[in-house]
């Protein structure tokens, strides 16, 4: 499948000039866009921030095919209304996605219009209903127009202001529906997978690009909760400065509790309380250096680490197992009829003459890398040794600390260097440092508890 | 039906020499090593993760790994998913006829395992493992 990002937040909110007040004190920042939607029947405002855009929606004064929704869901309150992912390319998503079991409509063109200055921006979305997607209201988008038509939100505060989406916070009565519905179906990746018993809680940490969704339920699946649907919680926004953010925050009169330690060592967190935030669980979080390569990231299976070793980087996770194949599509043919994994998408990297296709498999992927020039180093390796197994890829937690310490400890690795996958950094150890194995080192940014 | 890449199986020449640099230099850590006779293999199993990196060293010769080693030389050996339920597994597999190597499912270190062909998945070697209730625990 071609890869999903969090293209958009969409919060549901009554009187859309209050809100907009509200969240240019919350962001700090003035809209990017204040707008509304000729056939939807809905008025919004929007803010652009560094990996993705805020989406205050109200209804308008005329009717159109989401204002009935829009009021069904006001009558609960305000708050999250729904997860806009977004697609280069959204014929093939949708294909992909009704391939992969999920209900989808058609895709629709959409056109926004700007108030302010007339301007237009077109895209194309198609919804998935709330019942196919647990609860979780969820459409996919491709935007037409070019990024730099939602202006990024300007920062109006000298200080803690609101940069980025940390993560967005789903509730789930019954985890297996939820990782199934984001794992297999989406095929978005499974992080981690953690249970925290002293607090009665499990979550799943799925990654879109560099936002983290955490699927958070209790530690023991219930009975009760099987079946039941999901429900879009609250949002963690990553600040410059947590004591700042406070600190202009409270002088505006809103409600903040903090700054205090994060769960996660080396972050700062603040939460923002009353009706601020417009029904949305608000939390502020602040990372330093050292939550990069803080204890809550050691591997886990930690039962056997009886004595933490002090070390320079931690190996986290499998991330990617890498399959050379002549024919990337059939392969994946192949691998699905025979395990029945998922197939998600296909992509040419033309700056690594390489066709990847990705098997989502739980904890980890199968990545089926096929050469697109004979005079490839991976086409010369099928040539000598025949199609298979290639490199595996393993996450570290600080990819430069990584490779210098390897260095130290005499192992050839290259420099550091952004990946094909968005969001991620990595090197590759020399395989006759390691038994004859290809190793890919790969940073992401780390998920957040 | 698939849960999760188990583990990664590579072959080395030397267990010894091996643990310097996936124990000491990657800093991985053992939590099981085992010598498996019926296999010919010394086996020892590395936490990454949710996943695992099984490193394997032939202790006799002319078994499967031994001769891997010899024509191949040290690397990338298979690779090793979990499922929820092996036995329904392996019967869906035959009744799709894919080349398999064992035809039944037989006890290894990962729990109740089989081996499909490489000629079955494209040259690679492809394990699956149900984990038993006892070796269950290794991997949480």
């Amino acid at each position: 499948m071609s890869t999903l990002t969090l293209d958009h937040v969409v919060i549901a909110v009554r009187d859309l000039d209050a809100a907009t007040a509200d969240y240019n004190v919350l962001l700090g920042r003035d809209p990017s866009w204040r707008g509304e939607h000729p056939t939807y029947g809905t008025r919004n405002t929007l803010y652009r921030i560094d990996n993705t855009y805020i989406e205050l929606l109200a209804p308008g004064t005329k009717k159109g095919r989401w204002a009935n929704e829009l009021w069904k869901r006001l009558e609960q309150g305000e708050g999250l209304y729904a997860l806009a992912l977004g697609t280069p390319d959204i014929k093939t998503t949708v294909r992909e996605l009704r391939d992969a079991g999920l209900e989808v409509e058609d895709a629709r063109d959409g056109e926004g219009v700007d108030q302010m200055t007339g301007a237009q921006r077109r895209w194309r979305n198609a919804l998935a209903p709330v019942k196919a997607t647990n609860g979780v209201r969820m459409f996919f988008i491709e935007h037409k127009s070019p990024p730099d038509a939602l202006p990024v939100a300007p920062v109006t505060v000298e200080g803690g202001y609101v940069q980025r989406m940390d993560h967005a916070v789903v509730l789930s009565a019954d985890m297996e529906v939820s990782r199934q519905l984001w794992g297999n179906t989406l095929g978005v990746r499974l992080a981690l997978d953690r249970t925290f018993p002293d607090r009665n809680t499990r979550i799943l940490f799925f990654r879109l690009g560099d936002i983290t969704i955490e699927i958070s339920g209790g530690a023991v699946q219930t009975e009760e909760g099987m079946g039941k649907p999901d429900r879009l919680w609250g949002i963690a926004w990553g600040v410059d400065d947590v004591q700042k953010a406070c600190d202009r925050l409270r002088a505006s009169g809103v409600d903040v509790s903090g700054p205090r330690a994060g769960i996660k060592p080396g972050t700062l967190v603040a939460t923002v309380k009353g009706e601020h935030a417009h029904g949305v669980a608000t939390l502020l979080i602040e990372h330093t250096p050292e939550s990069f390569r803080a204890e809550s990231r050691l591997p886990q299976g930690t039962a056997y680490d009886n004595v933490p070793q002090l070390r320079a980087f931690h190996a986290l996770a499998l991330d990617h197992v890498t399959l050379s194949t002549p024919d990337a599509m059939s392969t994946a043919v192949t691998w699905a009829d025979v395990l029945g994994l998922p197939v998600h998408g296909t992509r040419d990297v033309e700056e690594r003459r390489l066709r990847l296709t990705d098997l989502p498999a739980g904890n980890a992927f199968i990545e089926l890398a096929q050469p697109l020039n004979p005079e490839h180093s991976l086409a010369q390796h099928i040539a000598e040794r025949g199609p298979g197994m290639y490199a595996i890829s393993i996450e570290v937690d600080n990819i430069d600390e990584a490779v210098r310490d390897l260095r130290v400890k005499g192992v050839a690795v290259t420099e550091p260097e952004f990946g094909v996958r968005e969001g991620t950094r990595v090197a590759r150890i020399d395989p006759a440092s390691a038994n004859g194995v290809r190793i890919e080192l790969i940073e992401r940014r780390p998920p957040v508890l | 039906m698939i849960k999760k890449v188990h583990h990664v199986g590579v072959v080395v020449r030397d267990m010894d020499q091996a643990m310097t640099f996936y124990r000491d230099t990657l800093g991985l850590h053992v939590h099981k090593v085992e010598t498996i006779q019926e296999q010919g293999v010394k086996a020892a199993l590395l936490t990454l993760g949710d996943s695992e990196i099984e490193l394997l060293e032939p202790v006799v010769p002319d078994t499967g790994v031994a001769r891997y080693l010899e024509s191949r030389g040290e690397g990338l050996h298979h690779v090793c998913f979990e499922v929820d339920d092996i036995e329904r597994d392996l019967q869906a597999l035959k009744d799709k006829q894919v080349e398999l190597i064992d035809q039944q499912t037989r006890i290894g270190l990962a729990g109740r395992i089989c081996f499909l062909h490489p000629r079955a998945m494209g040259g690679t070697l492809v394990e699956l493992c149900e984990p038993l209730p006892e070796t269950a625990g290794a991997h949480s």
